[in-house]
């Protein structure tokens, strides 16, 4: 088992954004998706997958719809909509940018001063 | 911002599908995990656990998605509600003194707002009525020099002079047909009495000459039939008239069969040919035109004197004009004004014009009048004083809400142990206060909507039938709400202050807190004491002041016996009578009423003594240089004897004072003084283009207004003054009122086709000629009374707070020796302060504002020292006896039961 990170504060529902841009999924669906694209490595309560996702939707970022999972079971499954897609898009750069900046900042060495 | 709208709207409409999606969605997710450790190896059992584990609080998170949505604000106001209405179920007296406090409150403002905003905001209901001028000029020449038939608006300033509001129909015509900057420009006659006859019987109306774009150009629609339209308004064209819609339906019962039948105006045959559109008065606030009629066309036959459109010397019609959109008012107003200088020029009037008149451009958007200035300040007045009420309302609530607090102690304290935010707590008092204020408050205007019609009436001066559109609108509606809201959050917001503060420690350290007095708590409950004692101050110096003006014009000498009188009119020109017809038929009138059983004397004269209607001239004695301003009085014979004023020497006029015999006068005393005593008596003076003889001496009698003391007067024979109105007056023997249906049938039934008009007693008539100072006298004597006792229990409220939270300190300085006087003087102590404060602001105050109300007053000054020490007396002498009860209640207190207690 690779060790394990907590979640950057914020960052959560850029992860959900990301999670859900790859196909329609339901709340359990999201969970298991960012735990497969981050290879297991992010922590989270699970139970605060909900309000985030409840604000994203409120946000007109989501947008949903009851469908039957794979189990057979009702669910309610994620999309994202338009403003969604550009909000991932703003907010994966922003991140990149400043993941970058800052990996080059915690990557300088004393003779390049 | 839109879809976070929509799904918080839908996730409230549909709450109940929410709440299950939301657990049914929760409870997907444990499924699927405890499926997940199921299939790891796990018991279902153990799985279960694992996967809740993992999860966390479930409600938590529940909470949490209905925060996200922006739904727990909602629940905990919802929360909030039901509380408050618990809270009041729970002490229903408080919550019944409060309502019924804030109701009286709350609805007084609605309905002085709804006279407000009927008088001063209401537009028109026309198309666009912000783009309407009224057009006016000024002159420092002063205007009724020039021309004849001049209307003003307004008093003259120290700046400006009056200004003209009305111009001849060359001018108006002119305007209209040149102008580019207006869209329409509308010439109207005034609204004036008219004799309408229809199905038979005859009544008085307001009727108005307009032009034929009149109603297409202000953009009312007829409610049946047509308007007059540019047709009708030229000279040859059949007589047609528009109904007004209250008219129609008071005097046709709306009947729309009244389509194309005859009805008479002033006599003359005119055809309906429609009736104007529900809620459209005519242009003049105020007043209800009920006939509308072409101006071309029915002038000749509407006024009796001909060539009033042709005239360039009459100046008598209104100009309305409509501006384009995108003109402003001053390309408009030059425009306009060189019309008017060029008619100068072409047409100059008989005085020389020195200082060229001035065009200004008022807004006619609520119509062109003049009341507005007469009742603006006594409408502000009213609204000065309901907002006094509904202040110290709040302060009282306020304040009982603080008593009710610290009884509470207990319990607040409690909550806010267990968790309760101190925010949240001052929500809820705060959510208490704005129940209340929406209950009271819809109780309150719900009441003042149904008494508004109440209302006009009471502003109204004379016999002016004072017609106001009392409809509520937008602004009423929207003053309302801000008044409960604004009232709501001034009672809470003390409290919700205070609530706060009421921690945990006071009530643990109990012993401790009950020695030491004077906390903050009552420091508040103090500041409140203060300003209802102001407030309170101020409405008493107020109404003492209106309580005085009030005695002071009814004990008014009047000169005249005005009991057992009845008064009415009679307007025979309106059915075209004139000269020797005329004063025939009221001659044959009067001898009619005076034969009426229980009728002692009766007689007439031009205008009722005290009907605010008054003529005056200039008389001149020969060999004196300056002309004596005189009222003149147009009587018939035995009209001394039947107002009760005495002949003093000389005679009474005599039915032989005619039309061709020597012209005569009668003066009063004052006059008769003036121009030489009693050997006056035969000599000769000339009252306007007349030398008349004197012939007799009388008492001195106040004439047109109650307000004004008698003045030089002439009294002349009515044969020998052609003269149009004619006001009757009979002296009975009983009560006059028990002959007002005796006349009314007897006239009716011998004079059909002639109305009479404002049938009254004497004594009536006064009573309406000090309405308005009696309105104010009553209400505002109600509204300072009930402010006195809101303070008065307000004081006690606080007192008696103070005294069961002291308990335990009186009793200790009881038990220590401490005598009852200064027990007593220990409590009363407490709220003297206060009151004095409060009286003292109140007076100051009061010193300021009544400056406010000086043209309202009669026979006293604004700051009358004996009312304001009054006014202080009695708010002190009650405030007293409000305090010295718990006071009392204190001195009684066994020391020994105290400290048991403890």
């Amino acid at each position: 088992m690779p060790p394990r990170a907590d979640l950057v504060p914020g960052t959560l529902d850029l992860l959900i954004l990301k999670a859900v841009s790859l196909g329609p999924l339901h709340g359990y669906g999201v969970l298991l998706r960012i735990e497969q694209i981050s290879g297991g490595t992010l922590l989270i309560e699970q139970g605060a997958l909900y309000p985030a996702l409840f604000r994203l939707e409120h946000r007109g970022l989501l947008a949903s719809e009851w469908g039957v999972s794979d189990n057979n079971r009702r669910a309610k499954f994620y999309r994202l909509t338009a403003a969604g897609r550009r909000q991932l898009k703003d907010e994966a750069e922003g991140w990149q940018r400043s993941a970058a900046a800052i990996a080059s900042a915690l990557g300088a060495r004393p003779e390049e001063m | 911002m839109w879809a976070r709208l929509r799904s918080w709207l839908a996730a409230v409409v549909r709450r109940d599908r929410l709440e299950t999606d939301l657990s049914e969605e929760l409870e997907f997710h444990l499924q699927s995990r405890t499926d997940h450790w199921v299939r790891q190896g796990l018991t279902r059992q153990e799985a279960a656990r694992r996967a809740r584990l993992e999860f966390g609080g479930v409600d938590k998170h529940a909470e949490a998605c209905r925060e996200s949505l922006g739904l727990r604000l909602l629940d905990e106001l919802r929360g909030d509600v039901r509380y408050a209405l618990r809270q009041l179920r729970r002490t229903p007296t408080f919550a019944v003194v409060a309502i019924v406090t804030l109701a009286l409150a709350i609805g007084a403002n609605a309905a002085i707002f709804s006279l407000v905003d009927a008088i001063l905001l209401k537009q028109l209901p026309v198309a666009s009525p912000r783009e309407l001028r009224q057009v006016a000029w000024l002159s420092n020449e002063g205007a009724g020099t020039l021309w004849s038939g001049i209307w003003y608006n307004g008093s003259a300033t120290e700046t400006a002079p009056r200004a003209a509001t009305s111009f001849s129909y060359r001018v108006c015509d002119t305007m209209r047909r040149q102008s580019t900057s207006f869209s329409s420009v509308l010439c109207l006659g005034h609204v004036e009495q008219v004799n309408i006859g229809a199905g038979g019987r005859a009544v008085l109306g307001q009727g108005q000459l307009v032009p034929g774009n009149f109603f297409r150009g202000l953009g009312v629609t007829p409610a049946v039939g047509r308007t007059i339209d540019a047709g009708d308004d030229a000279a040859g064209r059949a007589p047609v008239a528009v109904l007004g819609y209250g008219f129609w339906e008071r005097v046709f019962g709306a009947d729309r069969s009244v389509i194309g039948k005859a009805i008479t105006v002033n006599g003359a045959t005119v055809t309906v040919v429609g009736v104007a559109a529900h809620g459209f008065f005519g242009i003049r606030p105020g007043t209800e035109t009920d006939v509308f009629l072409p101006l071309v066309p029915m002038q000749p036959l509407v006024y009796d004197e001909p060539g009033m459109l042709e005239s360039a010397r009459h100046w008598g019609w209104l100009v309305l004009a409509r501006l384009k959109p995108g003109v402003s008012d001053e390309q408009a107003r030059a425009e306009t004004e060189t019309v008017l200088r060029t008619e100068l020029r072409d047409h100059p009037p008989d005085t020389t014009v020195t200082d060229l008149p001035r065009i200004r451009l008022d807004d006619a958007g609520r119509g062109s009048d003049q009341l507005r200035g007469r009742l603006g300040p006594p409408l502000r007045v009213l609204m000065t004083i309901v907002g006094g009420v509904l202040l110290i309302a709040c302060a009282n609530i306020a304040g009982l809400l603080l008593t009710r607090m610290s009884a509470r102690h207990r319990e607040i304290a409690t909550r806010l142990a267990i968790g309760a935010s101190r925010g949240r707590l001052a929500r809820q008092v705060m959510t208490e206060c704005l129940v209340l204020a929406v209950i009271g408050g819809s109780i309150g205007v719900g009441l003042a909507l149904l008494l508004r019609r109440a209302l006009p009436p009471l502003l109204s001066e004379g016999s002016e039938v004072l017609h106001l559109d009392l409809s509520a609108d937008w602004w009423v509606i929207a003053f309302s709400t801000i008044v409960c809201v604004v009232a709501g959050l001034a009672c809470g917001l003390l409290p919700a202050l205070r609530a706060p503060q009421t921690g945990l420690a006071p009530i643990i350290a109990r012993t401790a807190s009950s020695i030491t007095s004077a906390s903050s708590r009552s420091l508040v409950g103090r500041s409140l004491v203060v300003v209802q004692v102001a407030v309170s101050v101020v409405l008493l110096v107020g109404a003492g002041l209106f309580v005085k003006t009030l005695l002071n014009l009814r004990s008014e000498a009047l000169g005249f016996r005005p009991d057992h009188l009845l008064v009415f009119e009679m307007n025979g020109t309106l059915n075209g009578l004139k000269d020797t017809r005329l004063v025939n038929l009221y001659e044959q009138t009067l001898s009619e009423v005076a034969r009426l059983p229980g009728v002692r004397s009766a007689s007439l004269s031009r205008w009722g003594l005290l009907s605010g209607n008054g003529t005056s001239d200039a008389l001149v004695v020969p060999g004196r240089q300056a002309p004596i301003h005189v009222d003149v009085h147009l009587v018939l014979p035995g009209y001394f004897k039947t107002m009760g004023i005495q002949v003093l020497v000389g005679r009474d006029i005599s039915w032989s004072d005619r039309e061709h015999a020597t012209p005569v006068v009668i003066v009063n005393q004052l006059l008769a003084r003036q121009i030489g005593g009693a050997s006056i008596i035969g000599g000769t003076v000339q009252v306007g283009d007349v030398h008349a003889q004197i012939v007799g001496i009388v008492g001195d009698a106040r004439f047109s207004e109650l307000r004004t003391p008698p003045r030089a007067t002439v009294y002349v024979p009515f044969r020998q003054h052609g003269e149009h109105v004619a006001t009757f007056v009979l002296r009975t023997a009983g009560d006059p009122a028990d002959l007002i249906p005796i006349v009314e049938k007897t006239l009716s039934r011998s004079q059909p086709d002639v109305p009479i008009s404002n049938l009254r007693t004497q004594d009536a008539q006064i009573d309406t000629a000090v309405r308005q100072e009696r309105l104010f006298a009553n209400l505002v004597s109600a509204f300072a009374m009930l402010a006195a006792l809101l303070a008065c229990l307000g004081i006690y409220g606080t007192l008696a707070s103070s005294v069961s939270r002291r308990t335990p300190e009186i009793g200790l300085r009881v038990a220590l020796g401490a005598d009852r006087p200064s027990v007593t003087w220990l409590i009363l102590r407490e709220s003297i302060g206060p009151v004095c404060i409060g009286v003292a602001v109140g007076l100051l105050l009061a010193f300021w504002s009544t400056k406010l109300i000086a043209g309202m007053l009669f026979g006293l000054t604004p700051r009358d020292a004996a009312t304001f020490v009054a006014a202080a007396a009695l708010l002190f002498g009650s405030a007293l006896v409000a305090a010295w009860l718990p006071a009392r209640r204190a001195a009684r207190l066994d020391p020994m039961r105290v400290l048991r207690c403890e």
